[in-house]
């Protein structure tokens, strides 16, 4: 880290920090926002986890705790002081950040084995896709309202930051971590992998075909995450519930608390009948983009995972701004296709209006009594929208960057799509 | 890709203030148009299970001699008591209640804001349904103090006769509460934050008797012993939150069906219903609501989600306390019929006499217009600043040959020169975001200073502060345009930038503001039309940037608080006084929209016509 990139990370741990201890009553504020927390990140719901617990009963009786065990042997350790609980937040941040400057660094948004782009000079410095991430005003309100996905997060930036380093197996270790917390980053092994294996040094890479290094990827993840379970299993006492509880949360949706996404509203109406069959077309929305991605944008595989993050940031079963935030922060290391983007100003404005619309329409149907679900859901799906423009523009951007980098003659150029 | 193509090639930014000002024309318009017939409607009860004004009511008679009995306690109590403040009535009108055999509880409170103390003491009874269990309540009010200052000699009686009255009866299905507060405006609002444990002991104790959730609440304002010519209806909530609908349509027709009495709202004392007088009474009312103030006791109660209203007793006429307490019973029976919370009918609405309103989704684009024209502006702001030279291409259309000559320079001196026959559209020139955006958020954090200042002083000091304030106000935007041009350098496209940032902001935060209070967000963005029409680029006559200026002098927010202050015939202070007392005790935050909202765009709009000047292109 340079000195810059210092100063920054130090500069952004003074400001939560003000924020956690300057205004006492935010963080429970921000806990109790529907956006920021959802059923399988509250840190509300963790608490209630943590109690069951160390109570010796089942944390996951009674329906409300839909996290991972490891989560509650991890806070158990923890001295009750609000003050460390603040702490560990705001260093998982810290290593994002670092883990992003790391990733800024080897500058693999803009130059791979297969791909270099002309605009390679515009990128930002390490420090500013820091800054990007750690003063993003999203960034800051999902670690002061706590949920866990502050460390699905962490976990991802950190696989990611050995994954353009060339340390595969790293790489899929923080993955199997991320995915053992949130189930959907395992969305994420086809393009690590290959992120991982175009970042080999070429010495490394004699010898070693990509579908032998998939394979032995795919086993240690596999293990990984078997191992993670099995120790799950010891901590609950040798009991599996914590399958159902979890992961089984995430792909059922038996929790129906309203959220930024699309999922809440759509089965609260639906008819039971329906159900599971609009619960395998949802679910499948999410894994279907990944071949395609995979294989169109093979040569940047940095950008398949910043994509399929951006899409699920919309499309999984239970997404909050703190999913938006890391895709945010991970698009910031595109900025030398900023300038192909054409609708920039449309989605940062509809992404504002709907931050304050949001919470406008939440208090109207919840607190004021006069408006109803259909005031937020509209916001919602405003929010989805703006979402996914950014993330179908910024693919629309990466693919003429690399095609004007392959016909340097086309640049600047109208293209029509037929 | 195309569409926004066409829009820069086209001359459709030309158009764009055009479109703007059409949008706060229509606007205003629509407002206006409101009160004719063809666009409200005549007020109907939603919910059929009130049946307002189907029961006989029989309070009358020998209660009117119990009435006059308590009245004269009242008085005498009110002269004697009124040095040493309200524990003295709290202690007897407990005695009284208690002697009908309820249950009463007394709660202390003392609010200190602005250096004001303002201290009292609630005291209430529980009346407990014979058909009901606990989880329903209905709450009867009056307040000692009204909020003229006047002793409610007539109003505390009465509650106290009805309570005695009411009591009778075996068919209630809800609780019904009669509480005394000791004034109309700290008083409530400390027994409702109380009901809900929001309250802050030890300045506001705790309640400690309690029934269930409440329904609704009545309050009467009757500080006189004469007759009444008309019941005054008041429905303003906190924040501009109203109660619905149904609540006040059952008074009225209860009122004026049953009763005779005749209904007034928005102190409109004489209203012939034609277009003038509801226009006048819409407008009154968009007032009270922009402002956000409490306009009764019962507005404390508004943002609980309970329905409230208060009823006046107004003028000279022949109408007694029987009519009102008969009205009183009529309204609980009605109340009482209650399956559910009100919610059939309309929360938003404008009303413009005591039978016709509007509906939100009738006035609600006015509103929107307005803000959307913000945004609009900003849109067209926005591609302005992306073609790559517009001061440029401005010239060319004077001075054709020259100009494309001009044109071709600067497009092979850019970065990424296509070759001379392109249109350069593709190539989006990196616009100088940073600093624009950074300006504009300061200016906005900006206005967490007059906000804490003018919420936290004595109120000893606020004639003078303000006056300071008002000073500085009129020399801030050149000051900072002074100090940000040395500092910056900033070119046209900055303001361009700045400009276009501020109006999108304040287009975002009106039209969020739109639904949470309509009038707050109309009269704003009313006052700050303008803004829309200031041209960014300097290079132009300094009188045209004087009468600018001259025009944004006279739209400042302190100006709009010396209008409040003149509308209302009260001392600035006072004014000042009411709102430091509405952010600490009722949790108004009409301020924050003041000094975070509309004050920053007039700052920015200030320092762009003092750019004006300062600037040479």
């Amino acid at each position: 880290m340079d000195r810059r990139s210092f100063t920054v990370v130090i500069a952004a741990v003074i400001l939560r920090l003000v924020l956690f201890t300057a205004f006492p009553s935010l963080p429970n504020l921000l806990t109790n926002r529907v956006e920021l927390s959802t059923p399988v990140t509250s840190f509300k719901r963790l608490q209630e986890g943590l109690f069951l617990y160390t109570h010796g009963l089942s944390p996951y009786d009674g329906g409300v705790f839909h996290q991972a065990p490891l989560l509650l042997a991890f806070f158990t350790t923890l001295p009750s002081n609000p003050i460390v609980v603040y702490l560990v937040y705001i260093l998982s941040d810290v290593l994002s950040a670092y883990s992003l400057i790391q990733i800024a660094t080897s500058g693999v948004s803009v130059s791979t084995p297969y791909h270099t782009s002309s605009r390679k000079s515009s990128t930002w410095p390490p420090w500013a896709v820091a800054v990007a991430f750690l003063f993003n005003p999203f960034s800051i309100a999902t670690c002061i309202a706590r949920p866990t996905i502050v460390f699905t997060n962490t976990a991802i930036l950190t696989a990611i930051a050995k994954g353009v380093k060339g340390h595969g197996i790293a790489a899929v270790l923080a993955l199997a971590m991320a995915s053992y917390l949130s189930l959907y980053p395992v969305l994420l092994l086809p393009p690590m992998v290959l992120l991982a294996y175009d970042s080999l040094p070429a010495a490394k890479k004699v010898g070693r075909s990509l579908g032998s290094f998939a394979a032995v990827l795919t086993a240690v993840f596999t293990v990984a995450a078997a191992g993670l379970g099995a120790l799950s299993w010891g901590i609950t006492g040798g009991s599996w519930e914590f399958l159902a509880s979890t992961y089984g949360v995430h792909l059922l949706l038996p929790d129906l608390t309203p959220n930024v996404g699309l999922w809440w509203y759509f089965f609260i109406e639906m008819f039971d009948s329906f159900r599971e069959f609009f619960l395998c077309v949802f679910q499948l929305h999410l894994a279907v983009y990944l071949a395609g991605l995979c294989l169109r944008l093979r040569k940047q595989p940095l950008f398949v995972i910043t994509t399929l993050l951006g899409i699920s940031s919309i499309f999984k079963s239970y997404p909050s701004i703190g999913d938006t935030a890391l895709y945010l922060s991970l698009l910031s290391l595109y900025r030398h296709i900023f300038p192909l983007m054409r609708y920039t100003f449309f989605v940062t404005s509809t992404l504002l209006y709907a931050t304050l619309l949001g919470p406008a329409f939440y208090y109207l149907w919840i607190y004021a009594g006069s408006g109803n679900a259909n005031f937020f859901y509209a916001i919602t799906l405003v929010w989805s929208l703006a979402v996914t423009v950014l993330v179908s523009d910024a693919i629309f951007a990466v693919l003429r960057d690399e095609w004007e980098t392959e016909r340097p003659e086309m640049k600047g150029k109208e293209i029509v799509q037929i | 890709m195309s569409i926004l193509t066409s829009l820069r090639s086209t001359r459709i930014l030309k158009f764009l203030p055009l479109v703007s000002a059409l949008c706060i024309l229509v606007g205003i318009t629509w407002l206006l148009l409101l009160p004719l017939d063809d666009y409200s409607r005549r007020t109907y009860i939603s919910e059929n299970a009130l049946l307002p004004g189907q029961v006989h009511t029989y309070f009358g008679g020998s209660e009117q001699d119990v009435f006059r009995a308590y009245r004269h306690e009242v008085t005498a109590l009110g002269k004697n008591a009124s040095a040493d403040g309200s524990g003295v009535m709290a202690e007897k009108i407990r005695g009284i209640f208690e002697a009908f055999g309820l249950k009463v509880g007394k709660q202390k409170f003392e609010y200190t804001t602005a250096g004001g103390v303002y201290a009292g003491e609630n005291v209430y009874a529980v009346l407990q349904a014979p058909r009901g269990d606990a989880t329903e309540a209905l709450v009867l009010c009056a307040a000692w103090i009204n909020t003229e200052g006047e002793l409610n000699e007539s109003g505390v009686a009465l509650v106290l006769a009805l309570a005695r009255y009411l009591k009778r009866w075996s068919l209630w299905s809800k609780d019904i509460i009669f509480l005394i507060t000791s004034d109309s405006r700290a008083g409530p609002q400390a027994w409702v934050d109380a009901y809900h444990d929001l309250h802050t002991p030890p300045a506001v104790t705790s309640l400690p008797l309690k029934s269930g959730a409440i329904q609704g609440v009545v309050v009467v304002d009757y500080p006189t012993s004469r007759g009444f010519e008309s019941l005054h209806i008041v429905y303003d909530g906190i924040n501009g939150q109203l109660p619905n609908l149904d609540l006040i349509n059952t008074a009225v027709r209860i009122a004026s069906g049953q009763m005779g009495i005749r209904t007034t709202l928005q102190e409109m004392w004489s209203h012939d219903n034609e277009y003038k007088d509801r226009l006048r009474t819409m407008l009154r009312g968009m007032v009270n609501q922009g402002l956000g103030h409490a306009s009764g006791p019962h507005s404390s109660f508004i943002p609980y989600h309970i329905d409230a209203i208060t009823l006046q007793a107004y003028g000279d006429g022949w109408h007694d306390e029987v009519t009102l307490g008969r009205t009183v019973e009529s309204l609980f029976r009605s109340l009482n019929n209650l399956l559910e919370h009100f919610h059939q009918s309309f929360f938003f609405y404008l009303l413009m006499a005591e039978r016709r309103f509007v509906s939100i989704g009738t006035y609600l684009p006015s509103a929107m217009l307005i803000a959307v024209n913000f945004t609009i502006a900003a849109i067209g702001l926005w591609l302005k600043s992306g073609r790559l030279n517009d001061k440029e291409d401005e010239d060319n259309k004077s001075n054709d040959g020259k100009g494309s000559e001009e044109k071709e320079g600067l497009l092979k001196s850019g970065e990424k020169a296509p070759s001379a026959d392109e249109q350069p559209d593709l190539v989006s020139e990196e616009r100088p975001l940073l600093l624009s955006m950074a300006f504009v958020v300061a200016i906005h954090f900006l206005g967490f200073i007059p906000l804490y200042l003018f919420n936290n002083l004595d109120e000893k000091n606020f004639t003078r502060a303000f006056y300071v304030f008002t000073l500085l106000n009129i020399a801030l935007p050149s000051v900072l345009c002074a100090i940000f041009t040395k500092s910056f350098a900033p070119t046209s496209l900055h303001f361009t930038l700045i400009k276009c940032f501020s109006l999108l902001l304040l287009g975002m935060f009106l039209s969020a503001l739109a639904t949470l209070n309509f009038s707050l967000s109309f009269l704003i963005g009313v006052f700050a039309s303008p803004i829309t029409f200031i041209n960014p680029t300097p290079k132009r006559k300094w009188t045209v940037g004087a009468a600018w200026m001259a025009l944004l002098q006279g739209l400042t927010p302190t100006t709009a608080l010396v209008g409040v202050a003149l509308y209302w015939g009260e001392p600035l202070s006072e004014i000042l006084k009411e709102a430091a007392f509405g952010w600490r005790v009722w949790g108004m935050w009409t301020q924050v929209v003041v000094w975070c909202v509309w004050w920053p765009a007039w700052i920015i709009a200030g320092v762009l016509v003092a750019g004006s000047w300062a600037v040479e292109a």
